[in-house]
């Protein structure tokens, strides 16, 4: 099993509602985005093409953010899914240079988005991750909850990926990559899918659908 | 939100932060703490996204528990109004804030509702066009039972919308929006329309399914919006020449081919206004004796009425000589034998000077590349397809142009919509599957069905209400400040019609009173929710000089704005999910909703009683309050018994739930017996759901069938046709308007007269505002960039500049925060991304941060949305600039349906 993620950017329309959802989702202090929708343009005018293109971990397969790890805190699953350990992280920032996605964050303070906490901010206030490296989890909580109770993760909302239930363009496709009847696997088959920086050789479990 | 913790309880209710909705979610509240919302899974196969929610809903928890909130009532101690007075805020409680509020509108039944004027002396304003009535409880109720009230003093509407889409498009087919029929359709043409930003999630969901089915889809506009990122082809055409493009569409259709083998003939014939003779003095040609329209039948070679079943050929195009009578403005009749020319005919002459090549030099757009736009245009038309839906066949037209803000309204609106209307109606692809829609109307009744909205008119056309302007009907006495019904009558008198006229006209007249016109009057008392005139207007400083003139405002507050910092008294507002109301749902209403379920839907407060973080109270409660104190209760309880607002009467075919005169209800009880009196009328009497039902379920559907998204079955029907090509009603209209204006020795209105013909044709558009440089004493010259502006997803309608969050997102979509310059025009001015930017136009200036982009025209610097904060909290740290800072407002910058368009000739300098 490799949990993967496909995104059809010829959906995508830049709206920012995956950002904002995974930052409820995970309770992400201001300025802090695990996920987020890059507003991109390639050619000079006249001939421009304009491409929102989803940012998130990539979940590589060989994850370059892993073997760097000196505490052996950003681990792999057997799933695939990356993750960092906070209790063992000190924040040194190798996974971070590590990373060619620029996917890891770290978290120095718990901003809140006004002078004082707010009573949501409040309850979903995560103090573990204060001055360790953060990032897209694939919302592993949702899948491992979800699974215990029998539900299908990329099928049910409530085992999937924030980012993939609140999209409202039907952009992100969620499943078991290892699965070739899953709709994720199905269309990495058929090669109408690409990871972002191949020649990086970390053998990402995103992918981009550009046709 | 998953993990350990305490009971996510989930609540059920719906956004309605922009026109495109609403939409339907819940709310998370853990241990009595709101502390996020998800998509309402519970509609995912009924809603047309999928029961998805974008990112403004998201931004609703924050909206609750933002500090910066009003929580409590306050009155204005400092008499002096101004920018730099403070106001002096005072907390008093709600019982002291509805004495002063009662006393003031006391004193005003007292005087009389209406002033020496004629002005009402009651004016309330709601922002955001259709996004007010869904937050407004019973409100409306409290207005209908008080008698006059001026709605009209605009917060920007008629600048900031489709105004002339609405009103031509309700006109030509009940289409207060259009919408292309985006899943049945193969290519669309859109001018500027950036439904991926101001669409809904029902938009977006729509055009990304059909992108991924491959749709063609072409964006004709200056500056590559969120919508254009998605097109098959960018066309970078000029601000403000789409008319020229459209005109040279119609051009290539008409002139460069054979009009018989392209266009849908059948359609012309017996569903528009096609084949009808024009008399020499540009009205129809009419039977004599009953006064219909004639048309030239070719079997007979005679004229006959246009109604004549023995007629199987008229004649679209030749001269005919032809006996009858021309009936003009006032009932002028004139009788006529002599050669006379289907309306057709004239069309296609009044189309032949506007070549590819002369609109290529007007627009920037290369000849070749209209004429390529126009025959795949033809192509796909598919004239003579038909399709099945639901059993049923219709003509299937899978060709739609789409038109967005500053196309559609302001001068060249009229002509924009025109010529993309008859563009449908040539290949037949008006009202048919694949084509263009109507989605709803705001003019006609009833409002929430536009195919029993169509009956038979005069000359085999739509009924349609306008204005009058006859010498004995015409209201030639302003009822309210924008004149409605004296200066438009596409406008119409209902209860949408002040918001549509010239809502800007009683800031401009209140400065500069016009000649032979009443008196420019403030009212005595403006009360005023969600809106923030001083910053969505144009001419910002103008409004704030007025704003100090009022006596007396009362302002329902979410935080401190622009606007209420000139209030004299604040009232908490109970926001989105702090508050009760049953609002409908589904069918097919504006920006492209289109549903195959109808129903209503219910927003509730989400805390328990008590529990918010501000001292709210729920409008409906107020607007009772306020009738029992102001000595109005029964009269509201009629109101409310009517249906008033809520859009339900309470008395119905096999229901009464009536209020009892007298009886003050609470919100809980008003709306109780709303939720049971819609679900009963909307089953025919089969199912009652009451409060508790909505609050556990949160909505309740029935089926809408897909057959009613298009008015074609019902004017097949009832044998009607599209008032297209020829408009001579509107000729008729503009003439009896430009006499009962001149018997008053008015002629400030006179430019606007120009815009009532029967084929409307290119002007010098863009001239128009650049003549506000010489009219200043600057040169043209000066002002050699167009600034324009763009909606945002994020903020578009949310009144939610206020929430860091939404700022916090908002920053990965490029052009919030900033100028959008394109980087070669940036070069040659030595600015580079990020410098400070001074854009200075013929009466103002505003500052900004550079954001440099290839994907604008030179000739073109874009800022989004409306900013320019100073009071709002957060907001007025943004330091951003705003159009309205420098766009002037001004009659000749008003077209005749009241309009303006967001578009202002600037220099732009780094400083």
């Amino acid at each position: 099993m490799r949990w993967g993620m496909v995104i059809d950017l010829r959906r995508c329309v830049g709206c920012q509602t995956c950002t904002i959802a995974c930052k409820q989702e995970h309770g992400l202090p201001a300025g802090t985005f695990w996920r987020y929708v890059a507003d991109c343009e390639a050619g000079e005018y006249p001939d421009v093409r304009r491409v929102f293109l989803p940012m998130q971990c990539m979940h590589c397969a060989e994850p370059p953010c892993v073997p760097v790890c000196p505490t052996g805190a950003s681990r792999q699953r057997e799933d695939g899914i990356v993750w960092v350990a906070y209790d063992a992280c000190v924040g040194c920032g190798y996974c971070a240079m590590a990373c060619p996605y620029r996917a890891r964050h770290l978290v120095r303070e718990a901003d809140s988005y006004f002078a004082a906490p707010t009573p949501p901010e409040r309850a979903s206030a995560h103090p573990e991750r204060r001055g360790v490296m953060t990032k897209c989890t694939f919302c592993k909580e949702r899948i491992d909850q979800g699974r215990a109770r029998g539900l299908r993760p990329g099928v049910d909302p409530e085992a999937t990926p924030i980012c993939a239930v609140a999209c409202i363009a039907g952009a992100i496709v969620f499943g078991d990559l290892d699965d070739p009847a899953s709709p994720a696997a199905s269309l990495v088959a058929q090669g109408d899918a690409a990871p972002l920086l191949p020649e990086c050789g970390t053998a990402p479990s995103v992918y981009y659908r550009t046709r | 939100m998953t993990g350990p913790g305490p009971a996510v309880q989930k609540i059920p209710v719906y956004c309605y932060q922009c026109v495109a909705g609403p939409d339907l979610l819940k709310v998370l509240v853990r241990d009595g703490v709101a502390v996020g919302v998800e998509p309402n899974e519970d509609v995912a196969a009924v809603h047309p996204a999928c029961g998805k929610v974008c990112v403004r809903a998201y931004g609703l928890i924050h909206k609750l528990y933002n500090p910066a909130r009003v929580t409590t009532p306050m009155r204005r101690t400092n008499p002096r109004k101004g920018r730099h007075e403070d106001p002096g805020w005072v907390p008093v409680s709600w019982d002291e804030a509805l004495d002063i509020l009662t006393s003031r509108l006391r004193s005003i039944r007292g005087r009389g509702l209406v002033d020496e004027a004629g002005y009402p002396r009651l004016a309330a304003t709601f922002g955001s066009g259709g996004i007010a009535p869904a937050y407004l409880g019973t409100f409306a109720a409290f207005l209908a039972a008080w008698g006059p009230v001026d709605q009209g003093i605009g917060s920007g509407q008629g600048v900031k919308c489709y105004h002339s889409e609405h009103l031509y498009g309700e006109f030509w087919h009940r289409a207060f929006t259009v919408a292309a029929d985006v899943p049945r359709s193969e290519l669309v043409l859109s001018f500027g329309y950036n439904g991926d930003a101001s669409g809904g999630v029902t938009g977006v969901f729509r055009h990304a399914e059909a992108r991924a089915r491959g749709l063609r889809w072409v964006q004709l506009e200056p500056h590559l919006s969120v919508t254009g990122a998605g097109a098959e082809e960018w066309v970078p055409i000029r601000p403000k020449t789409d008319a020229a493009v459209l005109l040279a569409m119609l051009h290539v259709v008409l002139v460069e081919h054979d009009w018989r083998d392209v266009c849908d003939v059948p359609f012309l014939e017996r569903m528009t206004s096609a084949p009808y003779l024009v008399a020499p003095g540009g009205h129809y040609l009419r039977d004599p004796g009953t006064g219909k329209p004639l048309v030239w039948d070719l079997d007979r070679e005679r004229p006959v009425p246009f109604d004549d079943p023995a007629c199987r050929r008229p004649a679209l195009d030749g001269s005919h000589l032809a006996a009858g009578v021309e009936i003009g403005a006032d009932g002028t009749r004139r009788t006529v034998a002599e050669r006379a020319r289907p309306a057709f005919a004239h069309l296609v002459d009044h189309v032949r000077p506007y070549t590819p090549e002369w609109a290529g030099g007007i627009a920037d757009v290369p000849a070749a590349t209209i004429r390529r736009l126009a025959r795949e245009y033809l192509h796909h038309a598919r004239v003579g397809t038909t399709i099945e839906i639901d059993g049923a066949t219709y003509p299937h037209r899978p060709v739609a142009i789409v038109l967005g803000k500053t196309v559609t309204n302001g001068w060249g609106g009229y002509e924009c919509c025109w010529a993309r209307t008859v563009l449908a109606a040539l290949v037949g692809a008006l009202e048919v599957p694949g084509g263009i829609l109507g989605t709803t109307v705001r003019l006609n009744r009833p409002a929430q069905n536009r195919l029993d909205s169509v009956r038979p008119g005069a000359d085999g056309f739509m009924e349609q209400p306008v204005n009058p302007t006859g010498k004995d009907t015409w209201a030639g006495a302003p009822h309210v400040r924008n004149a409605y019904r004296t200066l438009v009558p596409l406008a119409d008198n209902s209860p949408w019609s002040p918001a549509l006229g010239p809502a800007h006209l009683p800031w401009l007249f209140l400065e500069h009173p016009p000649d032979h016109w009443p008196a420019p009057t403030l009212p005595d008392v403006w009360i005023i929710y969600r809106t923030n005139p001083a910053i969505s207007n144009w001419d910002t400083e103008r409004i704030e000089r007025q704003l100090e003139r009022f006596p007396f405002v009362a302002a329902f507050a979410y935080t401190q704005d622009e606007t209420n910092w000139y209030a004299d008294l604040l009232l908490p507002e109970a926001t989105d999910l702090e508050s009760l109301q049953l609002y409908r749902i589904g069918g097919t209403k504006y920006i492209e909703q289109f549903w195959r379920h109808t129903g209503w839907a219910l927003r509730q407060p989400v805390l328990p009683p008590g529990s918010g973080p501000a001292d709210t109270r729920d409008l409906t409660d107020v607007a009772t309050e306020l009738a029992a104190r102001v000595g109005i209760l029964d009269e509201y309880v009629a109101a409310l018994n009517k249906g008033s607002g809520t859009t339900v009467p309470l008395r119905g075919e096999g229901y009464d739930l009536a209020l009892a005169p007298g009886s003050r209800p609470s919100a809980e009880a008003i709306w109780d017996r709303v939720c049971r009196a819609a679900t009963r009328s909307l089953s025919g009497g089969a199912v009652e759901r009451d409060l508790s039902w909505f609050r556990r379920h949160g909505a309740f559907f029935v089926p809408f069938e897909t057959g009613r998204y298009y008015l074609h079955a019902a004017m097949a029907a009832k044998g009607l046709r599209y008032e297209l090509p020829y408009q001579e009603r509107i000729l008729r209209m503009g003439e009896e308007l430009g006499a009962r204006l001149h018997e008053r020795g008015i002629t400030w209105w006179d430019v606007q007269l120009d815009e009532y013909q029967p084929l409307p044709g290119w002007k010098d558009f863009p001239a128009i505002w650049q003549a506000t440089a010489s009219a200043r004493g600057r040169r043209p010259e000066e002002f050699p960039f167009w600034l324009l502006t763009s909606r945002s997803m994020q903020y578009s309608w949310g009144s939610n500049v206020s929430l860091p969050i939404l700022a916090d997102v908002a920053r990965h979509v490029t052009g919030h925060f900033g100028v959008v310059l394109n980087r070669g025009a940036a070069r040659r001015l030595a600015i580079g991304d990020g410098d400070p930017v001074e854009i200075e136009s013929p009466t103002g200036r505003t500052r900004g941060r550079a954001i440099l982009r290839e994907g604008v025209r030179p000739d073109v610097v874009v800022i989004l949305q409306q900013f320019g904060h100073w009071a709002t909290p957060y907001a007025r740290d943004l330091g951003m600039p705003s159009l309205n800072q420098v766009a002037t407002m001004d009659l000749a910058l008003t077209d005749a349906t009241g309009s303006g368009a967001d578009l202002v000739p600037v220099a732009v300098r780094r400083g």
